[in-house]
């Protein structure tokens, strides 16, 4: 049952993770505990919801599942179409709320702003979409047994592959391109970078829409692996937090494994704890790594 | 014709004699609190039971309403959480001035209300569903005062049905998952208790938390020492997804489900084709016209038979304290408290449900007899601790349809648990 334990738990740490890299990068470069970026994993799922039904019913290869998986070829639209369209809606966000209160107001009136839009998001999707649990495919896929007595559903492997060339293109990203090092630059210090010559601005909308379109793959994930919920990010809020603070602000691959150690910790956690103490782990990461380095695994000392 | 005539001059004599107008014609009203959760993890068990309870308010006020005056159901939304109960509990007596309360559906939440709301301001309260056995614990130490009442048997008889059907179909190891609440926690121990009577055994226990998104960690601790079969102890939302993982990862088609789970929401979430080793049990009404009259008069109103958690127990919770109400010189708390008992008496002449069935009620009433009101769900005879007993059938899924399979009468649910007590 270990095994099966780790499983779950690198599985449930991919998608922390994937949610965790925007949460982590707009807490570094826009300086704020962003509440509201789980919600952007909800509107992810729910934008996929729309593309996949409308991919999925031109038929043929969008339709018919590819091999053991539950979807067809729209699925990969709909990812695509739905990062667009988180995109589109975490700039609206920032150009209405976040980048106006950020010329007059503190970081705590951030925070709260983001509060009050994680909540106009959520009920948003609850009035658009109803409260009820909704599925990509209402077909009940099978987990597939592996060495070890392992159990894995094939879209579950899917997604841990997905997640893993993400991450890796999103490395390529930040280190190769242009926008990727000057990100990093405002990321240590905007005024120099200003000077240096960088559209400072531009970056800000860049955050945005890589953290977007990362939780809105995420969700998209999730909703696939799990189901669709208004209260899905909002679930994930505590774990996206634990891993984006046990990471390091700023670190892509400190969220990586900051979501990874959430997820087996929850996991593995079972074997010692009645499940019912099962969402209180992540707490304990936040307080425990607070405590003891609260710059994060991989963030840097001040 | 002749019915009719009857009723306007009836209508005419009670306006000339008492000044008091018939439903239409009135113009002052009398509160019914109800506190239930519409939305939440248990809101689509929720709505239902809210509209049929709205149902017998409407098929009273039909009947001239309590005392000549209509009768207005204020209903609040508890989202299944108890602070959020209380409190719509609170304004409904507070602000709304209600006199007796119908919910909630969760002990959880019918219990904080119950101690904090209604024995301390005096308010009569009725649940349509609440089946933990810490209310009749709670009656018994005399911290009720009596205003405690459900039209729903205890959770002692559903934990017995459960054992039976794992018993009867021969599984030797189960794996109980259970709602982390009061009525899941008891539930779930007592069916541990009944199992191993009966000759089965419990691979594991685990209980949820609900509203989680997933419970891949909660399934794979219950997959341990591959269980034969899955007691679970569930409502319809966090239900759907436990089974639904249950069966992804290898766990077996033979389930044992609660009465929650008896919802077409839950059929169709997790796919019927997935369900036909599922077995179930639930609360049942016994074979009498009362009974027959009211899932008539219900298809009529609904366009779909009265099946699933709480339709019955409400509309009997609703009846029976609007007519207490009736009997009562002035409509407080404790009146309806003490006439809930008039209008049960075991000796009284039987009422039955609906609008005609209510106006007999009245006049009986009127006359100062007391009145034995057999309803939706039988003939209520409520216990000193405010506890029903009531027959118990079994179900399963066929295809799509939800067949009866079973139907244990009051007497030998009652000898099943005299059984599993020794």
């Amino acid at each position: 049952m270990f095994l099966q334990h780790v499983a779950d738990g690198l599985l449930s740490g991919a998608v922390i993770g994937l949610g965790a890299i925007g949460l982590s990068f707009t807490m570094k470069i826009l300086r704020f505990a962003n509440f509201s970026h789980s919600e952007l994993l909800t509107w992810g799922a729910y934008f996929g919801l729309i593309f996949f039904t409308i991919a999925a019913s031109l038929g043929n290869v969008f339709d018919a599942p590819i091999g053991p998986l539950s979807f067809g070829w729209g699925m990969f639209v709909a990812l695509i179409f739905s990062a667009v369209a988180t995109s589109a809606l975490a700039l609206l966000l920032h150009k209405l709320v976040f980048e106006k209160l950020n010329r007059v107001a503190g970081h705590m009136t951030m925070v709260f702003a983001s509060f009050g839009v994680a909540l106009l998001l959520r009920h948003m999707v609850l009035l658009i979409f109803g409260p009820n649990p909704i599925y990509y495919s209402n077909e009940l896929q099978f987990a597939v047994l592996l060495p070890g007595n392992v159990r894995v559903l094939p879209d579950q492997v899917f997604l841990l592959g997905l997640t893993i060339i993400v991450v890796f293109g999103l490395h390529l990203f930040m280190t190769r391109s242009r926008t990727g090092i000057a990100m990093r630059g405002v990321s240590e210090n905007p005024d120099l970078s200003r000077v240096a010559g960088v559209n400072v601005s531009s970056i800000i909308n860049w955050v945005w829409i890589i953290g977007a379109s990362l939780a809105s793959v995420a969700g998209v994930l999730y909703g696939l692996t799990v189901q669709l919920r208004p209260e899905l990010g909002f679930g994930l809020i505590l774990p996206l937090f634990a891993a984006a603070i046990l990471g390091g602000a700023g670190s892509l691959y400190g969220a990586v494994i900051g979501g990874l150690i959430v997820g087996l910790s929850e996991n593995l956690s079972v074997m010692i704890i009645p499940t019912t103490y099962k969402p209180a782990v992540p707490f304990l990461l936040i307080l425990a790594i607070l405590y003891f380095r609260p710059e994060g695994l991989f963030g840097e000392r001040k | 014709m002749f019915r009719k005539s009857m009723i306007s001059a009836l209508s005419v004599a009670a306006i000339t004699l008492g000044g008091v107008g018939s439903a239409s014609a009135s113009d002052c009203t009398v509160k019914l609190g109800a506190i239930l959760p519409v939305s939440g993890p248990m809101g689509q068990v929720g709505e239902r039971i809210s509209a049929t309870g709205q149902f017998a308010v409407d098929q009273f006020n039909e009947a001239g309403g309590v005392k000549g005056c209509d009768v207005k159901y204020v209903l609040r939304d508890t989202q299944g959480q108890s602070t959020i109960g209380v409190d719509a509990a609170k304004s409904l007596v507070d602000i709304e001035g209600v006199q007796a309360l119908i919910g909630a559906v969760s002990s959880g939440v019918s219990l904080p209300v119950l101690t904090s709301v209604s024995v301390p301001s005096k308010i009569t309260q009725v649940s349509c569903c609440s089946s933990s056995e810490s209310f009749t614990a709670l009656a018994k130490e005399g911290k009720t005062d009596g205003y405690w009442f459900r039209t729903y048997s205890t959770n002692r008889s559903q934990a017995a049905m459960g054992a039976l059907l794992t018993a009867n179909s021969g599984f030797k190891k189960t794996a109980v998952i259970y709602v982390n609440t009061d009525f899941g926690v008891g539930l779930a121990k007592r069916y541990a208790a009944d199992i191993v009577k009966l000759g089965g055994s419990i691979s594991s226990m685990v209980a949820y938390n609900e509203s989680q998104q997933s419970y891949r960690a909660e399934v794979t601790t219950a997959l341990q020492g591959d269980p034969d079969s899955l007691f679970l102890v569930a409502f319809p939302v966090d239900g759907s997804t436990l089974t639904r993982e249950w069966l992804a990862l290898g766990g077996t088609g033979n389930l044992i489900v609660n009465n929650s789970l008896r919802s077409s929401d839950y059929f169709e979430a997790v796919g019927s084709k997935h369900l036909q080793k599922l077995q179930g049990y639930d609360s049942a009404q016994p074979r009498i016209p009362s009974v027959a009259n009211f899932n008539e008069m219900f298809e009529e109103r609904f366009d779909g038979p009265p099946n699933g958690p709480g339709l019955h127990s409400v509309y009997d919770a609703v009846t029976v304290v609007l007519l207490a109400m009736e009997a009562s010189d002035e409509i407080t708390g404790e009146n309806i408290r003490d006439n809930i008992r008039i209008v049960t008496a075991a000796d009284g002449e039987e009422v039955y449900p609906g609008p005609e069935g209510i106006k007999r009620a009245k006049e009986l009433l009127a006359a100062g007899k007391s009145i034995r009101y057999v309803g939706a769900t039988g003939g209520l005879q409520f216990d000193q601790n405010g506890d029903v007993q009531a027959p118990k059938m079994t179900w399963k899924l066929v295809g799509d349809e939800n067949v009866e399979t079973g139907y244990f009468t009051t007497e030998e649910i009652a000898d099943l648990i005299k059984k599993l007590d020794d």
